[in-house]
């Protein structure tokens, strides 16, 4: 799905990521690395395999288009490693096998005390939006008055419905010039609560990327109410 | 005696049962006592430990009573504490449970009361403390209130773990079940007591003789043939109301519930004397409804099954039941909430929403008099609840890992649990997973010097947080923007709604402000026209005992034997026309019924096994049919038959019949006839909360926890993605199909089928028994595509619709 964000055409693509041609730029947000940790030092048994899934579908992703730089819209991770714990090292051989790849990343809420790590991943942290062309890249945006540009950090998922069925899918969701990217972890869960009357979203169904517009979910809800 | 010289203080005689049932306490014996609800059970049980105390005295904590609602805790401390004060022993009942402060449950700690009333969560949480083998080494006894409402739950299951621990802390603790009459008492008995143990079973005083009194149309010709709201008989139960002093007046689901009180309000001369109760109301405004009915300030209460069990109303005189009570157990059961009349009856009357209960209720009446009642079936093997109890008593004092698998397979739920399935959740709570599966850093139980334990007090702390295992069902809170708290609705129906959108809920009418941190924030809307919220599984199907019945009682009209009941009397015209248009059905007999309309062609099967087992038969012969042609079909249910709906004429006959309704392969063709994965994954929502999967969302414990949010649906496709053998996983297909699907009553009906007479008949206009399917419209959904094609049909009919 090709869509055209302040003058800079952009492709959405069903791999939860934008590919920014312009730019040469991959970019995706709230990735959440080490969650699957984070629940098991609670006690709560989710497999690593999570983990590698999340890295092997970045490099899915990486083979899609000829990205120079990848750009993380904040929560790279869930939590800061803590001493002893091995998912990081699985960061750096990935981060290794990509050595070519410039990486930047507007820190998260979940991005806290990562000084040092970024250094090891060779990830270039911005406290503060990157600007590129015109567009503000940010983690989170003021919802109320989105800027031209991108951010992360709702999770946005839009429910299809067709008779008593539903399904729920990751979204990106658009207001004016600003976009929001859906999740690209996969172990993370979603917001439904974006005000449509302002934001129009395009559904990740698969393979492919569905703009919903107001048409087919907002016709539903006025029916039904 | 001390007890019979409290029962001479009292005035009251005492009952053979109570003797025979203390007789046997005496000697050391464990068992059941089932007897009605108000017949002197709770004496009967507690008698003998009255004696022992007054012989013996007390030497720490020697008594255990558990019971299922918190609610009933106060009033059963009191009826124990009043025997025990008279002969002398004041202030030996203490209370624990999840409403008592810390500070208290503190106390109770450093000094014990000799007897403790309690629930089964609260017991659980007391032996997750470190030092409960010594607290509870001086146990004499475990009476266990309610049984029969706790045996089928999982929360029985937790009780069962519960008592084999105490019972291998204290060799000889006397067990103790009190239980409402049930039609399969040994098997209750066995559950409590775990198998081979040789229970005294003692049978109380008769139930007191119930009076069914159906709330009749004069004219079934003019009664409506569907609808399950019933609203249409306002008049004469208001009428009834204004008659008594006080009325109870039950309804099957809370959208029912929700309805009636607005209407009665609506109508009557005292609006403020009537109360709403339901499972999702606010506890405070529940508590004053009932105290209400207490004291006599309320005229009439609506309920569901929230206050089936429950303290006594003695000023209630008058139950009314909405709709068919769907089971005799259960109409016996409302019946008893009305207090004591002269006559010694309890009396209920009935009110009918359609024809065909109408037929119900004569049913009821045949099995009412008959004296049967349905059996309640325990739950087996739940792993999840297993896990949990493991890590509890990991956490309390530890445990060694051959010694507990005897214990564990001393209960009736985990009798068959093979050593396989006891290693996996060894590994569960030590490893994560199977030792092949990477589960890196995951320390739950751990270990120590031949004992397992939890040495993570972090982990400790989550843990107790979420023991128990009755969950709430994804629900959000719903508060005025300002202050007051009205209950819970589920986060389904309200995630649907948007800002703006009314609707009833607590017996008001509701305006959506917004939705946040899961609350609800509403304020009052001016207009009453508003929609009630459906909630999700509020329909129990009717019981099988019931629906076999109304089979005879048909089988008796058809040979005229039929019984004169008004009922029945009642009953006959509709038979009459439904055999003169199409055929009637019978034990012998299924009735298949072919019709046309503007929609399309209709199939119409009755095979009077309840709503469930019919979802779970129509999508199978939908796919059967399917798998012989192109075909697709629509479906609706209700406790009677099912329909199956296609834009193109299906041709069958008899022998076709027969074939769809074959018991062959019937579990391969209903897990892949229906969307049983997706099912599944709603299933798993409590599993993973019991197992400890997810952890639930407290107030003010947000903080702590924030970071392990994750809903049941993200766990479930994480291990479906990367653990795809996970047993818990395994269980929740299981009980998709064994508690949602009612897979045994599949099976039963298709066995029964395979042996009866099918008749093919192909009445103009829908046949009474037809219509009520055909005008209930809730088009069950059937998908056996994979996700990516019913996404994709999805969209299509969505961009169709633009």
């Amino acid at each position: 799905m090709k869509i055209d964000l302040a003058g800079n055409p952009l492709e959405l693509l069903p791999q939860r990521a934008v590919w920014w041609p312009a730019a040469r730029s991959l970019v995706v947000a709230d990735v959440h690395l080490g969650k699957d940790q984070v629940f098991r030092r609670a006690g709560i048994a989710i497999p690593s395999s999570v983990l590698e899934a999340e890295l092997a579908a970045l490099d899915g992703l990486l083979q899609k288009r000829p990205a120079d730089r990848l750009i993380v819209l904040g929560d790279w991770v869930h939590a800061p490693p803590t001493d002893g714990e091995a998912w990081p090292a699985a960061i750096s051989a990935w981060r290794a096998r990509h050595a070519q790849l410039a990486i930047e990343l507007v820190l998260g809420n979940h991005d806290r005390d990562l000084a040092p790590r970024l250094s090891e991943w060779r990830i270039e942290g911005h406290q503060d939006p990157i600007k590129i062309n015109g567009l503000e890249l940010n983690h989170e945006v003021v919802y109320e008055h989105p800027v031209a540009g991108m951010s992360g950090h709702l999770h946005p998922v839009a429910w299809l419905r067709s008779g008593r069925e539903r399904l729920r899918l990751p979204a990106f969701a658009r207001s004016g010039d600003h976009l929001i990217l859906p999740a690209f972890g996969r172990f993370t869960g979603g917001f439904d609560g974006l005000d449509r009357a302002y934001w129009s979203l395009y559904a990740v169904a698969g393979e492919r990327v569905v703009d919903l517009a107001d048409r087919a979910v907002g016709r539903e809800r006025g029916r039904r109410s | 005696m001390a007890i019979e010289g409290y029962f001479a203080h009292r005035g009251w005689p005492v009952l053979n049962f109570q003797r025979r049932a203390w007789a046997a306490y005496a000697g050391g014996r464990s068992g059941l006592i089932h007897a009605p609800t108000g017949s002197g059970k709770t004496l009967a049980a507690w008698g003998g430990a009255v004696e022992e105390m007054v012989e013996d005295g007390a030497n720490g904590l020697n008594y255990l009573w558990l019971t299922p609602l918190r609610a009933l805790a106060a009033d059963t401390a009191r009826a124990l504490d009043r025997p025990l004060a008279y002969s002398g022993k004041p202030d030996q009942v203490a209370l624990r449970t999840g409403d008592t402060s810390s500070y208290r449950r503190k106390k109770l700690l450093e000094k014990p009361p000799p007897a403790l009333v309690t629930t089964p969560e609260s017991l659980a949480v007391m032996l997750s403390y470190a030092d409960a083998p010594a607290r509870m080494s001086k146990l004499r006894a475990v009476f266990v209130d309610e049984w029969h409402e706790l045996m089928g739950s999982k929360r029985g299951v937790l009780l069962q773990l519960c008592l084999a621990r105490l019972k291998a802390l204290n060799p000889a603790l006397k067990t103790w079940g009190l239980s409402a009459t049930l039609g399969n008492l040994d098997e209750a008995a066995a559950t409590l007591l775990g198998p081979g143990i040789d229970a005294d079973i003692i049978a109380g005083e008769r139930d007191r003789p119930v009076a069914l009194v159906s709330l009749l149309p004069e004219s079934i010709s003019r009664f409506p043939w569907a609808g399950r709201v019933g609203v249409h008989q306002l008049k004469k139960v208001v009428e009834r109301i204004e008659a008594a002093e006080s009325t109870l007046l039950f309804t099957n689901t809370r959208s029912q519930a929700e309805i009636w009180f607005n209407a009665i309000q609506s109508v009557c001369a005292w609006p403020e004397r009537v109360a709403l109760h339901h499972g999702s109301i606010d506890r405070a405004l529940r508590e004053s409804a009932e105290q209400g009915l207490v004291d006599g300030r309320l005229k009439c209460v609506v309920a569901t099954a929230s206050l089936d069990l429950g303290v006594d109303f003695p000023t209630v005189d008058q139950v009314v039941q909405v709709g068919s009570p769907k089971g005799i157990a259960r109409l016996i059961q409302r019946a008893g909430r009305s207090g004591h009349r002269p006559d010694g009856q309890a009396r209920i009357h009935c009110v009918p929403t359609h024809a065909l209960e109408v037929l119900e209720l004569a049913a009821a009446r045949e099995g009412l008099t008959q004296g049967r009642v349905e059996a309640r079936s325990p739950i087996r093997l739940a792993l999840d609840v297993l896990a949990q109890h493991l890590v509890t008593i990991a956490l309390g004092g530890g445990f060694e890992t051959e010694t507990m698998y005897r214990e564990v397979r001393g209960t009736d739920a985990f009798a068959d649990l093979d050593g396989r399935q006891w290693q996996w959740v060894i590994d569960f709570i030590t490893r994560g997973g199977p030792a092949l599966k990477a589960y890196p850093d995951f320390q739950r139980v751990v270990e120590i010097d031949g004992r397992m334990r939890v040495p993570n007090r972090r982990i400790a702390m989550l843990h107790r947080l979420n023991i128990g295992t009755i969950t709430a069902d994804g629900a959000l809170q719903v508060r005025f923007s300002k202050g007051a708290s009205l209950g819970t609705i589920e986060e389904r129906f309200l995630t649907r709604l948007k800002p703006g959108d009314r609707f009833v809920f607590a017996g008001r009418a509701l305006e959506l402000v917004r939705i946040r941190d899961m609350t609800a924030y509403v304020r009052s809307a001016r207009s009453r026209k508003a929609t009630v919220p459906a909630w999700v599984g509020g329909r129990l199907p009717l019981s099988t005992l019931l629906a076999d019945g109304m089979l005879a009682l048909i089988d008796d009209f058809e040979t005229g034997q039929a019984p004169d009941s008004p009922e029945a009397v009642a009953a006959a015209p509709l038979l009459s026309l439904q055999r003169r248009v199409s055929a009637l059905p019978g034990r012998e007999r299924l009735v298949v019924e072919h019709g046309r309309s503007r929609e399309g062609a209709h199939w119409f099967v009755f095979p009077f096994a309840g709503r469930l087992a019919h979802e779970g038969l129509a999508a199978l012969v939908a796919a059967r049919i399917a798998a012989r042609r192109p075909a697709t079909f629509s479906i609706t249910v209700n406790d009677y038959g099912f329909e199956l709906l296609s834009a193109e004429p299906v041709e069958l006959d008899e022998q076709e019949w027969r074939e769809l309704l074959s018991p062959r392969s019937l579990q391969e063709d209903i897990l892949e006839s229906l969307n049983a994965a997706g099912m599944a994954r709603s299933r798993f929502r409590d599993i993973a909360r019991i197992a400890g999967l997810v952890q639930q969302g407290y107030p003010g414990r947000r903080k702590a926890t924030r970071q392990l949010q994750a809903s049941s649906g993200l766990v479930f496709d994480v291990l479906s993605d990367y653990d795809p053998d996970n047993l818990l996983l395994a269980q929740a297909r299981r009980e998709v199909l064994e508690a949602q699907l009612e897979y045994r009553r599949i099976e039963r009906a298709l066995d029964r089928i395979a042996r009866q007479q099918v008749v093919v008949t192909r009445p103009e206009r829908f046949s009474p028994l037809a219509f009520p399917i055909w005008a209930d419209r809730l088009r069950a959904q059937l998908s056996s595509e994979d996700w990516q094609a019913r996404v994709n049909r999805m969209l299509t009919q969505l961009e169709s619709v633009a």
